[in-house]
Formats: structure tokens, C-alpha cells, sequence
């Protein structure tokens, strides 16, 4: 080992050891965890079996938690990145005085406690909440439309937290690009959309990239808003470990769904990341 | 009619002008340098043509047709930048493409067009590589290639050559010249450096504090300065200050600042007494034994001599004052030692007079 690289082991070791001892070793002891069968009412038996994976992909129910999630995750993306992008390409190209008012309103929700702005989605959407009752107040609906406990709800209330991670992003990819390479698609004959489409998008893919990757990651792992708008009933993975864990003590199917999770997300990194660096030229 | 005018060009920002009535009317095919230090406005003025910056005074002709209220898109006018500004996402062949897409030529016809280009720039292998796998002087001929392709009325570059190493730019600036002869266009060149740009140019325009100070060939640049500012940028100058201690008809006679007296060819304002700059190139101080003509000889030792390649160069303490002279390598004068007693002999016409800015003099 060259100096140079045990200066830097020493430098990493001790949060190194910090995460061995306190991530990666439960992590590991999961896994004969999630391999053993769960008996209602006696509890963890010494057996061994691969139900808990295969139940993910063959019970049903279970199978809707999965798609969801996914569904959740992809939708959340998607609609941080359309709501996003606009607002970041603004702050890029912003005068420094207008940047920062603009970054720090974009930061400014996340001062506020996770379960306060959940909460207050709650208030705006329930079947008695602000939306409701403005609606049916001005004749549009004479019913309550069922807002939360459904995907609007969950779509709505996460993609107002994770916007500002997208958001922050996304700035300063959108900065790194040359503006002489812009300016040089604008004297080739190109249209100002011209050469949004074909130059600046593209050349902001790896800030598209990752603030995407981001901003699924923090969805599908989410805990305190899927509970709080999505109830008891509409179950995404991460409320379902949590009750496997905490609720029905059923620690191998918990087990085995957070490792299923974790596949799923490093699956759809994997693929995202090389679709978006082909499309940004970097493959 | 010229290919391209600059009507009275200017650019203000709040608190300097970066561009003062800059007018300059260029013939078609002509190859022309804007010279000049950094800030002294010759990007504005590139970038006004181009339509990346808006005049706020003044026109811009091509072809007789006032271009200055259209946008960059609409101009026709190819750009190669300093950067190259590459597409990076893209392949040396679509960079190329890209221009003549907007055009909306048909696929054979783009392809031809594309092909010729880097031809023309003899990049043909290239074509399906990306920017980044190619050298800088490889890049520097795609931007090329992708600003002549779509056939621009006028091609300008910005500094092109200044991050090419040494060799590599003495090798573009032919290819450069040479493509621009071949395909006839009429070109505006951006540079600081007056090797560059003399060598290139069939007329330079120099530029300092936003106003262009003589626009002529680069022979009657070098030789016949317009202004104190020209005579002290081009050449390799050595900058003195004096005061005029004659003036008579078309001669007259500077005192250096604790230094000789020099014969110089009298200029306007120069009247006795008036507080000068002074210009000697190295390259006009000649070694000689003895007077002749209107040369005033000085006398004097060489303090230090340092060996440049082709050139020697010295440091002559002359009466009081202090000169760098050059001498050619090969020539009579190269092998002067420190200390070594000199004579040198500078004429008149190339004591280069200009009457001090005022709060210079009073201070």
C-alpha cells in the first residue's frame, strides 16, 4: 500500500468502522433472518425456507405493494423533474441576487418538520379538508372527492417534499454548461427552443440523472408520508416493513421485502444510469 | 460594396464604454484582425456582429443590409470560439451536420456537405468520433469545419489559436489562412497577438479602451504608427518618457528623462518643452561604429545579454537611461560580452513621439 493510500484508508477508517459495526453488520445478520418461516402466534422458527421471497412475487397482495411503490417512485420522479427543470433552468441563468432569493425559498419548506408539511397535506385533502370543502362551497362537486388514502394523495404530498432535492440538483448541472457551446448552436441557425432541446437538455443529463435517482430513492424508501397520507389501508414497501417489523412481528417477511427493495432500487439506478449517459453523450 | 460595415458601433455598461464608435467597412474575401490587449473591447465588438451582444449605438451592414436588429439564429454569421464550444454529446460528424440541419438540406446532399468540410479541414477519418477523444488541434479544426459548413456570409473567430501550444498555432495559423483563401470568405480575426495577427491579415485593425486606434495593413501598422498606443503595442518597444527640447519644420530633438538626446521626427503638439512618451523598438536600434545620415550614435555598455534562440537580446546602459536592443544570432553583434563598451545607432523616423496624457505630466 503506497502512502498516499494509507493516508486515505486512515482518513476513511473511522466512519468506516462506524458503518460496518452499525450498518453493515445487521444488514448481514438480515439475512439468515429473512430465510427462516414465521409461525402465527409461536413466532420465528429454525427453519429454514424461501417463502418470504418467493410470497413477494406470487401473493398478490404483496405484488400490488411492489407495483405501487414503483409506480410511486416513477411518478414522483417524473413530476419533480417536469416541475423542477423549469424552475432550476431560471435559477441557473438568474442574476446571483435572484439566485440565492430563488434557492433559499426553494429550501425553505425543508426547515419545516417532515410530518408538519405532511400534516398540512392532510388538511388541504381530506374528504373535510380545504380543497373539499372549496369545491362543494362553489358548486363545482356536491360530494367529497376521495383525495387521500389513494396514489393522488401520495403523488401530491411527495412530490412537494422531494421537489427542492430535484431543484438543487438540477442548478448546478444546468450551470456547468458552457455558454459559449449554447451560443455556438444560436449563431448555427438554431431557435432558442432549438437549442434547448438538443443542447442544453441533453448536456444537463448527468444533473437529470441524479437528481432523479435521488429524488426515487427517497420515495420508495419513505416512511412518515406514505402513513400519514396513505393510512392504514394503501400500503407502499416501506409501510409494509414497518408494520412486518413493529406491528405483526413478522421479522423474516420484513426482512425479505427490505431486501427486495433494495434490489429494486439498485436495479433501476443501474438502468436509468446508463440509458440517461448514452442520451448525454458520456456512455 | 463591402462585404461587412460597422456603422459607429458602440456598447456602454453602466459606468465604461466597451465599444466607442467603432467603424470599419471590410471587402469581400478580406482577412481582417481586430488586435488588441485583453478589455479592450475586440470581443464586444465580435460578439456585436454575431448578434451575442446588443450594440446600443450604431450598425451593422452585410452586404449592404443592416443585420443589427436580427437575431443570432437569423444572421448567418459562423463563430468559431476561443473554446471551440463543441457539442459534446454529439459525434465530429453531427457537430459538422448540425448547422446544415437547421438549413434543412436532404440526407445525400448533408452528408456531401459535411464530408467536404472535414475534408477541407483533412479531419475525413474523424467523423465518428466524440470531441472529447480528439487532440486539441483536432478539436480546434472540427469548430472549423462546423462554422464554415453552412456557407456563412462572414466567419469570425474569437482568440482561436490561444490554447494551441506554441507549435501547433504556428501550424494552424497557415492551415487557417490557406482555408480561408480556399473557400474566399470574408474573415474577422480576434487576437492579442500581433505576430498572429499581422502574419494573417490582409488589413489589422487595432483596438485599445474601446476605440479603434488605426485600421491599415500590417506594414503600415508596423511601420507608420497612427498613435502612441499602436507605436507602443506592436513591435518589441522599448517605452521611455522625455521632453522636447526642439521643434523645428519636420525635426526636432527629445531629451530622455535623465538620459540622451535624441533626434526624432517632429509630430503634432509637440511643441518646446512639452512632457513625451517615446518609443524605440528594439528591433530599430542598430549596432554601428560610426555616425551617419540623421542617426544619432550613442555610446554606451552592455549590462546584460540574454540568448533568445534567433535573436540575442541586450541591455544597454546608455548615457543614464537603459535600452533593450536585439542582435540576429548569426549576425556580427551576437557574441557582445557584459560590460563590453557599445555603439548604437537609432534614426529619427524611429523615435516614436507622442505628447503625454496630462494628468501624467503633472505628476
Amino acid at each position: 500500500m503506497s502512502p498516499r493510500q494509507l493516508t486515505g484508508t486512515l482518513l476513511a477508517s473511522p466512519l468506516l468502522l462506524l458503518l460496518l459495526l452499525a450498518f453493515v453488520a445487521p444488514v448481514l445478520l438480515m439475512v439468515p433472518l429473512s430465510l427462516h418461516p414465521y409461525e402465527p402466534g409461536t413466532g420465528i422458527s429454525a427453519g429454514w425456507t424461501l417463502a418470504n421471497y418467493t410470497n413477494i412475487l406470487t401473493d398478490e397482495y404483496y405484488r400490488e405493494v411492489v407495483v405501487r411503490t414503483l409506480v410511486l417512485g416513477f411518478g414522483v420522479t417524473a413530476i419533480c423533474l417536469l416541475l423542477g427543470y423549469p424552475l432550476a433552468y431560471y435559477i441557473a441563468n438568474a442574476g446571483p441576487k435572484m439566485r440565492l432569493t430563488l434557492t433559499m425559498l426553494v429550501i425553505f419548506p425543508m426547515l419545516l418538520n417532515l410530518v408538519v408539511r405532511s400534516f398540512g397535506w392532510i388538511a388541504l385533502l381530506a374528504n373535510r379538508g380545504l380543497v373539499n370543502n372549496l369545491l362543494i362551497d362553489i358548486g363545482l362537486i356536491e360530494r367529497p372527492i376521495k383525495m387521500m388514502f389513494n396514489l393522488f394523495g401520495l403523488l401530491v404530498g411527495m412530490s412537494h417534499i422531494f421537489l427542492p432535492f430535484m431543484v438543487l440538483m438540477l442548478v448546478p448541472a444546468i450551470q456547468a454548461i458552457s455558454k459559449d457551446v449554447q451560443a455556438a448552436a444560436y449563431t448555427l441557425a438554431a431557435s432558442r427552443l432549438r437549442v434547448f432541446w438538443s443542447i442544453t437538455l441533453p448536456m444537463s443529463a448527468p444533473g437529470i440523472l441524479s437528481g432523479s435517482i435521488l429524488v426515487f430513492v427517497l420515495t420508495i424508501s419513505a416512511l412518515v408520508t406514505p402513513r400519514m397520507l396513505g393510512g392504514p389501508t394503501y400500503k407502499v414497501m416501506a409501510t409494509l416493513i414497518y408494520d412486518d417489523f413493529l406491528q405483526t412481528l413478522d421479522w423474516p417477511a420484513g426482512a425479505a421485502m427490505s431486501f427486495a427493495l433494495t434490489a429494486l432500487t439498485l436495479a433501476v439506478i443501474g438502468l436509468s444510469s446508463r440509458v440517461l449517459k448514452r442520451w448525454g453523450g458520456n456512455a | 460594396m463591402p462585404a461587412l460595415t460597422l456603422d459607429r458601433l458602440e456598447k456602454r455598461y453602466p459606468g465604461h464604454v466597451a465599444a466607442s464608435s467603432v467603424s470599419l467597412s471590410v471587402h469581400d474575401g478580406e482577412f481582417i484582425s481586430l488586435l488588441g490587449p485583453s478589455g479592450c473591447g475586440k470581443t464586444t465588438v465580435l460578439r456585436m456582429v454575431v448578434g451575442l451582444i446588443e450594440p446600443t449605438g450604431g450598425r451593422i451592414l452585410v452586404d449592404g443590409r443592416d443585420i443589427t436588429a436580427l437575431p443570432t439564429n437569423k444572421r448567418n454569421i459562423g463563430l468559431v470560439f476561443q473554446s471551440y464550444a463543441l457539442f459534446p454529446h454529439m459525434s465530429v460528424f453531427e457537430n459538422v451536420a448540425f448547422g446544415l440541419r437547421r438549413q434543412g438540406l436532404p440526407g445525400s446532399a448533408l452528408k456531401q456537405r459535411v464530408d467536404q468540410a472535414l475534408a477541407s479541414v483533412r479531419l475525413s477519418a474523424l467523423g465518428d468520433r466524440m470531441p472529447k477523444q480528439l487532440s486539441g488541434g483536432q478539436q480546434q479544426r472540427v469548430a472549423v469545419a462546423r462554422s464554415i459548413a453552412p456557407r456563412p456570409s462572414i466567419l469570425l473567430f474569437d482568440e482561436p489559436l490561444s490554447n494551441l501550444d506554441a507549435s501547433l498555432r504556428d501550424e494552424m495559423q497557415i492551415e487557417l489562412k490557406r482555408l480561408q483563401r480556399e473557400v474566399g470568405i470574408t474573415t474577422l480575426f480576434v487576437t492579442h497577438d500581433q505576430g498572429e495577427a499581422m502574419s494573417m491579415s490582409d488589413r489589422v485593425c487595432v483596438l485599445a479602451h474601446g476605440v479603434v486606434q488605426q485600421f491599415d495593413t500590417p506594414e503600415a501598422i508596423y511601420h507608420r504608427p497612427a498613435t502612441g498606443f499602436v507605436a507602443s503595442f506592436i513591435g518589441r518597444p522599448n517605452r521611455l518618457t522625455g521632453r522636447v527640447v526642439r521643434a523645428t519644420g519636420a525635426a526636432a530633438a527629445v531629451q530622455l528623462d535623465d538620459g540622451p538626446l535624441l533626434p526624432a521626427a517632429a509630430a503634432e503638439g509637440m511643441a518646446h518643452g512639452a512632457a513625451v512618451d517615446v518609443v524605440i523598438r528594439q528591433e530599430d536600434i542598430r549596432f554601428a561604429e560610426a555616425p551617419a545620415g540623421d542617426a544619432a550614435t550613442l555610446a554606451g555598455r552592455v549590462a546584460m545579454r540574454s540568448f533568445v534562440g534567433a535573436r540575442v537580446q541586450y541591455l544597454l546602459a546608455l548615457g543614464g537611461t537603459e535600452l533593450i536592443a536585439e542582435a540576429v544570432t548569426n549576425g556580427p553583434h551576437a557574441g557582445l560580452e557584459v560590460d563590453a563598451p557599445v555603439r548604437v545607432a537609432i534614426e529619427s523616423q524611429h523615435v516614436y513621439v507622442t505628447a503625454r496624457a496630462a494628468q501624467a505630466a503633472a505628476a
